[in-house]
């Protein structure tokens, strides 16, 4: 069942972008890779579209998934696409996901918008292996609960940062 | 857009949500339904002449219905009380067509044909029912367009979730219906008649071993104060006339319910003698002026809803507890998408106000639940949000802009006919 909200052609451009990696890239162009990009409804609440001013590079300082975390609003839903690097004990990889957020304290009616809106997005996003309904800070702080989601056990770091301290 | 021009913002669409206790109906965009009454209502079979007052007409039966509390509450001789509805579903038609009549000329105030129409189903709502339905909305009604909505899927959307279990505990059962995408899995449905009406039956008997009566406020004329455990003393009315058994039945058990909600608690771990015995008691006067303490009796009755295996007078250990309910239904659906459900319990309907239960059940859940897993309980802690979460999901649901291309419309009916709504409303 679904809203009828649609999804802009945009974020379609995003998401793909982010999806195929070029082969080759010089230091600049990687840099100014999206890692992670939010997505929320837009003023009419007609259509999904990128949010403005949110999306963090693979360039940017400092720790990305903190950032990430930083940048969910705690009273209001968005839909997330995250670039995960992480390493298993064999070898290091990246994955996308698809985060949906929706913590307890945000209104009633928004919560429905999203959450019904939700199907149209995911269909759009052909090929996406992770998928993660959030719907509290504490959920999501921790970088071990991504981790489970990525590999399991399997998952030793996290953006480059060792899961067990 | 193929829905036409039926925007729920532009044209008031309505929702109505029929539960097996209360209906609510009201207008989409608002916050609560207008209206919210007994499911339940008097039909008068004998055909004797004209109604009288409060009753509504049905033309070609000649039976006449007392719906909504006022009229359902006079003492009348003959009148039986019944519900169109039978394991969640539609099975009296016309006593349903008597309370959507009584929706829109008591409480609405309109034309059918005015407003779209946006109702909720039980999740395991037949083919056959859901296209009579469709065909008596659209022929009988003329109503522009129609859109039904599983009250699970809705209560969960308005839980921020597209994934979850939905735990419904309401009069007549407690289901655990699994939600994933939106989507009800139908295979995972588990259903237990553990719920309100089970818990009355329980006090009922409590208060036959007690030899206490529980008599209605009907019969009462006039009472004096008397000692605590003291027998009442109150008059009867008289010229009361000849009721029903049903429909006495049905208000003996308003007494009870009244009772239920404000005496018993759900014990936070197994039912133990010992610490039950150590429960503070709570007061309690029935309409008579008959008044006691209760003490144990407020944990071992609803103890009966989570372990039904000492209950006295059910068959056998055949039925599930609610904890079971929700592992035997998780443990159906795919093992790919448990976590999400166990990370993600959604608590709802009315007989889940008992005090403690959330609590217990977590507990429950906590131990049988598989230990990788995260789990998560959610329960709106107002009432009303708790009761209306269907209504109120379908409300904002029918009250978004986008949401006029989903509706089937008028013209989609006629050209398609009743199996639209097997192709629109999944």
């Amino acid at each position: 069942m679904a809203s009828g909200v649609t999804v802009d052609d945009n974020v379609l451009t995003i998401f793909n972008d982010m999806k195929v990696r070029k082969a080759n890239v010089n230091e600049e162009e990687k840099s100014k890779r999206k890692k992670a990009v939010l997505f929320c409804l837009s003023d009419d609440k007609k259509h999904i579209i990128m949010e403005e001013g949110s999306e963090i590079l693979q360039g940017d300082e400092g720790d990305p998934y903190l950032k990430f975390v930083k940048k969910l609003p705690p009273n209001d839903c968005r839909y997330a696409l995250y670039d995960a690097t992480y390493e298993t004990k064999e070898t290091k990889k990246e994955d996308l996901v698809f985060i949906f957020w929706a913590p307890e304290n945000a209104p009633l009616k928004s919560k429905m918008i999203y959450a019904s809106s939700k199907d149209a997005i995911k269909k759009k996003f052909t090929g996406i292996k992770h998928e993660w309904q959030v719907n509290g800070l504490e959920d999501i702080k921790d970088r071990k609960t991504l981790a489970e989601k990525l590999g399991g056990a399997s998952v030793v770091t996290l953006e480059g940062k060792p899961l067990n301290d | 857009m193929s829905g036409g021009v039926y925007g729920g913002d532009e044209v008031g669409a309505l929702v109505f949500d029929i539960g097996s206790f209360s209906t609510r109906a009201g207008y989409a965009g608002e916050d609560c339904p207008k209206a919210d009454f007994p499911t339940t209502i008097g039909v008068n079979a004998e055909e004797e002449g004209p109604a009288d007052m409060g009753a509504e007409q049905e033309i070609n039966s000649g039976r006449s219905y007392y719906i909504d509390t006022t009229a359902l509450h006079v003492p009348r001789a003959g009148v039986e009380l019944i519900s169109p509805l039978k394991n969640g579903m539609i099975e009296d038609w016309n006593a349903f067509q008597a309370i959507i009549d009584h929706i829109y000329s008591k409480h609405i105030k309109s034309e059918p044909s005015l407003h779209p129409v946006l109702m909720s189903e039980a999740p395991w709502n037949s083919r056959a029912k859901r296209e009579k339905l469709t065909e008596l909305i659209f022929e009988h009604y003329n109503i522009p367009a129609f859109f039904l909505c599983k009250t699970a899927v809705l209560t969960a959307f308005a839980n921020g979730r597209a994934t979850g279990l939905v735990l419904d505990s309401g009069a007549t059962h407690t289901t655990a219906i699994p939600v994933h995408d939106g989507y009800v899995l139908q295979q995972g449905i588990v259903k237990s008649p553990l719920a309100g009406d089970f818990i009355t039956m329980q006090c009922r008997e409590l208060f036959q071993e007690m030899n206490i009566d529980t008599v209605p406020p009907y019969m009462i004329a006039s009472k004096e104060p008397v000692r605590e455990g003291a027998p009442p003393l109150w008059t009867k009315k008289d010229k009361l006339p000849p009721v029903t058994k049903s429909w006495h039945t049905y208000m003996c058990n308003e007494v009870i319910q009244d009772f239920q909600a404000s005496v018993l608690q759900v014990s936070d771990s197994p039912y133990d003698e010992q610490v039950a015995a150590q429960m503070p008691t709570v007061h309690y006067e029935m309409p008579s002026g008959y008044s006691t303490d209760y003490g144990a009796e407020r944990l071992r009755i609803p103890e009966g809803l989570f372990d039904p295996s000492n209950v006295k007078g059910l068959s056998g250990n055949t039925m599930l507890g609610v904890g079971h309910v929700v592992t035997t239904s998780i443990g159906m659906c795919d093992i790919d998408i448990r976590p999400g459900l166990y990370g993600s319990v959604i608590v709802t309907g009315g007989n889940t106000l008992l005090q403690g239960f959330t609590e217990r059940l977590n507990r429950e859940l906590s131990q049988k639940a598989p230990p990788s897993m995260r789990l998560k309980l959610i329960a709106c802690n107002s009432s009303i949000e708790r009761r209306f979460s269907s209504w109120i999901g379908g409300s904002i649901l029918a009250s978004l802009g986008t949401f006029q291309q989903m509706w089937i419309s008028k013209q989609e009916y006629d050209e398609g006919g009743k199996q639209s709504v097997e192709r629109k409303c999944p």
